[in-house]
């Protein structure tokens, strides 16, 4: 076990009235104790700000106040009333309310249906019987509370025909119109413009103002700073640090959200005499490109940007995975056009998708089958796969990228996040690819593990494959690449050598889509 | 995705405006063409053969398309939270034999015969929904093992032979008219604007669409998403068991030859071809009932032109290969994201 955490705790609470009330409240995912918080508590008229990498246990804590996730134990108080764990509806009932991210919205249901889902309108007396009517006005009524221009998302609209923003917005309004004490807004403007984000952002403070609570999960700490009173950091399931907004620097929060746990060495830059492996021309696909980029081989080439900036299309389009509707591909020297994944992984490519359960593995299967996908034609004798040889393989691959486990027949779902993206790894590297393509490697392993998963990539590199590592954490591009490509709506606005790199030029070219001075222009003349 | 911004200006280009978009609007309604298609199919027999809008013809086709219009109707109920029953038509099959039995072995009277079937069936749907929510059963298996156990029992009881001399009630139900209009289709149409009415204008209604179209965000937003899917299936069986008896009334004996005749398979294909979604969420009555309605003419149809029994089964196929290629072309030219 780790030594535990010291927390540090100086935010004020000023004597306000407690609204939620955590005691030993955990949680424990197979062998993963993903949540441990021995007290927590949340006051009236705060905006709690919540950081912590992927993985931290943020989304789990929200989901035990909101009943989407049931807690192992402990004890929650909302408003001194004790909280049933794992029920939605008494959640709601005791006033909590969640603005997920990830939008559970009824698509083929209009906008006021899905606003007032599971509810009736508070002017209908009809029971059974929609009122039309009465659910419109109280929509419309739920949209201008958040601010917004009844025009600007008709309530009659089907949810999926209108966009992903529109989206977000009707979600968040969903959350408000139920009146919450303690309003969970998970990183609610990650998908938002700069206007909409304000008005979130002002929502958060006004339910605050009103007396409630709020906990804003947030992505951007620079938002999180300006909005919260007070801002707590997880980190692997604990809470670590409990700050001040002035207390809640940049350095600090990303000091806590880290720890002290990952120490990577330098990357050995990539020898420049290394022959080009892959190179991209003007590649465009539905919300990409045109693109230019190479890589080298024994090169690890990082792809940031935003969310949506077109960073998992530019692996995808690479893989075959996604169709390139124009411009070109080489790969060593051979024009290379694949028009399905099938034929990338033909060409010499692996892929690493970034969700692991739905993408990459068959969790209920043994080890030994998830591995060894990638070899069965090499390992099968005339196209006969025998049990012991299929097995020694599979001990094999998964010995090479060190998987802890008792054998390879147990599921590969009873293995730790870690585990699992190493034993993926194990059967990308069993395919002996050219070209090893990630996206988001290190999405939900614990920060332990994460260094692991670096030494993979670095081995990768250094047997001389190229690497192509698409992460929206830019730490951990700063880690582990040779030279960073900055996407920004589906271009490539910079190319950053590892020198020069730091999160400020990267998040800029991000944001703007304009290099700044010291960085190459790549592909985007405009 | 390059995350849109959004603002006033998008929602105008988005919406559409009367008059210009109104052929665009039809187009993008799923059930346009297949009342369209209905039309067409009257039209184009009436002219190939005159005898097939003649007023017998008519309430023959009435008759009919009441029987497998319901168990379409309470087929999509089902379908409409992404689930399947294939039990419907062995249960009409048994259904009616079990309100021969009631009625004529036990000798009870034949509006007590109809109610007790009637909440027989029931009670099947409920075992379905509880199987379905409780132990996680696939529907498909579930009502598969339901429908192979009613062929086999209307079989049994009854030793293959008609139960005969049932009470006049059944054949008044079936056989009767209202001026022109025969007794089933009145109760189609009944059944139809009944379950329009339900599902359209009704908090449940609306909300089996929302366990159907994203089960997360029902339960999320307190739905009993259990309890609604249950009786989607009490729906879908007790209406089967509805038909039952409008089959043995028709009849005039409870023949148990009709819980293996393939009903449950025009029950699906009319809801498909009505625009039913099999992934659950999407779907109207009125397309619902179109689809029986097409299905219903063209089998008439082409009877009425002289085609072959066999190649009537093919015909039916080709409709619902069109119907769903048309279907897909129109979801994927009219941003409807289905999946």
């Amino acid at each position: 076990m780790t030594v535990e955490p010291t927390l540090e705790k100086s935010a004020p609470s000023l004597g306000r009235a407690v609204v939620a009330r955590l005691r030993g409240v955990h949680k424990t995912y197979g062998p993963v104790r993903v949540l441990d918080l021995p007290e927590l508590d949340l006051y009236a008229g705060q905006v709690v700000g919540v950081v912590g990498e992927n993985g931290a246990g943020k989304s789990t804590l929200m989901g035990t106040l909101a009943g989407s996730v049931r807690r192992d134990g402990g004890e929650i108080e909302i408003d001194g009333q004790e909280l049933v764990a794992g029920s939605t509806a008494e959640s709601a009932r005791l006033g909590v309310s969640l603005v997920s991210q990830e939008f559970p919205l009824v698509g083929q249901l209009s906008v006021a249906e899905n606003l007032l889902l599971g509810r009736r309108p508070a002017d209908s007396r009809r029971r059974v019987v929609v009122d039309r009517g009465a659910q419109r006005r109280a929509a419309e009524a739920m949209l201008a509370a958040i601010g917004l221009d009844p025009a600007t998302i008709p309530v009659r609209r089907a949810v999926r025909e209108l966009p992903v923003p529109a989206r977000q917005l009707i979600e968040i309004a969903k959350g408000w119109g139920r009146e919450p004490k303690l309003l969970i807004l998970d990183e609610p403007t990650s998908s938002l413009g700069p206007v909409e984000a304000r008005l979130v952002l002002d929502l958060a403070r006004r339910a605050a103002d009103q007396g409630g609570a709020v906990l804003f999960i947030g992505h951007r700490l620079d938002e999180v700073r300006e909005i919260a009173d007070r801002v707590i950091v997880l980190r692997n399931g604990r809470l670590v640090a409990d700050l001040t907004p002035e207390e809640a620097t940049e350095d600090r929060l990303i000091r806590e959200m880290v720890g002290n746990e990952v120490a990577h060495s330098e990357p050995k830059n990539a020898p420049a005499s290394a022959p080009t492996l892959l190179e991209i021309t003007d590649l465009t696909a539905d919300g990409l490109g045109p693109v230019d980029l190479t890589v080298r081989e024994g090169e690890i080439l990082g792809i940031a940007g935003l969310m949506g900036s077109g960073r998992s299309r530019l692996i995808h389009t690479i893989a075959g995975a996604q169709p390139s509707t124009g411009g070109s591909m080489t790969l060593a020297g051979k024009t290379y056009a694949p028009k399905n994944a099938e034929q990338g992984v033909a060409a010499g490519i692996a892929m690493i998708p970034e969700d692991r359960k739905q993408q990459s593995l068959v969790l209920f299967a043994p080890i030994r089958d998830n591995v060894t996908v990638s070899v069965l034609r090499r390992i099968s004798s005339r196209g006969v796969l025998g049990p012991r040889r299929l097995r020694a393989e599979a001990v094999k691959i998964t010995d090479n990228v060190k998987v802890r486990m008792q054998s390879v027949d147990q599921p590969i779902g009873s293995l730790s996040g870690g585990n699992q993206q190493r034993a993926i790894f194990g059967r990308a590297f069993a395919a002996e690819p050219r070209l090893l393509l990630l996206d988001e490697p290190t999405r939900g392993v614990d920060v332990g593990s994460k260094a692991q998963i670096y030494e993979l990539i670095d081995r990768a590199a250094e047997s001389g494959m190229a690497v192509v590592a698409a992460s929206s954490e830019l730490e951990e591009l700063l880690w582990i690449c040779h030279r960073i490509a900055v996407m920004h709506r589906g271009r490539v606005a910079a190319v950053i050598e590892r020198a020069d790199a730091t999160k400020e030029n990267i998040m800029t070219a991000a944001a703007t889509g304009v290099a700044q001075s010291r960085t190459e222009l790549n592909g985007n003349p405009t | 995705m390059s995350a849109p911004t959004l603002t006033p200006a998008d929602a105008p280009a988005a919406a559409p405006s009367a008059g210009s978009n109104l052929l665009r609007k039809l187009a993008a309604t799923p059930e346009a063409g297949v009342v369209l298609a209905c039309l067409v199919a009257f039209i184009g027999f009436s002219i190939a053969a005159p005898t097939y809008y003649s007023t017998d013809n008519l309430q023959v086709m009435g008759r009919d398309l009441a029987e497998f219009g319901i168990l379409a109707i309470g087929e999509s109920f089902v379908i409409l939270t992404g689930g399947i029953d294939l039990s419907v038509g062995g249960l009409a099959g048994f259904a009616g034999i079990l309100a021969g039995w009631f009625n004529v072995n036990e000798g009870l009277p034949g509006p007590v015969a109809i109610v007790l079937t009637l909440a027989v069936c029931a009670a099947i749907g409920l075992w379905h929904g509880t199987m379905v929510n409780k132990l996680n059963v696939p529907p498909f298996v579930i009502t598969l093992v339901t429908f192979t156990i009613c062929k086999g029992l209307a079989l049994s009881v009854t030793s293959g032979t008609p139960i005969t001399g049932m009470s006049n009630i059944f054949g008044d139900l079936s056989l009767y008219y209202v001026g022109p209009v025969p007794v089933p289709a009145l109760i189609f149409l009944v059944v139809a604007v009944a379950t329009w009415f339900a599902l359209e204008r009704t908090y449940v209604g609306r909300q089996i669409y929302a366990v159907g179209g994203n089960a997360e965000a029902a339960r999320l937003a307190g739905i009993p998403v259990k309890r609604r899917v249950t009786s989607t299936y009490v729906v879908s069986s007790t209406l089967a068991g509805l038909v039952g008896i409008l089959i043995i009334g028709r009849l005039g004996v409870a023949d148990p030859s009709v819980a293996a005749s393939g009903y449950e398979l025009t029950a699906i294909a009319a809801a498909v071809v009505g625009g039913v979604s099999l992934f659950g969420g999407e779907g109207r009555i009125v397309g619902i009932a179109a689809g029986a309605i097409l299905l219903e003419l063209i089998t008439n149809g082409l009877n009425a032109v002289n085609v072959s029994e066999y190649y009537q089964t093919v015909a039916q196929g080709v409709v619902l290969g069109v119907a769903i290629l048309a279907d897909r072309i129109r979801a994927q030219y009219f941003g409807g994201s289905r999946r």
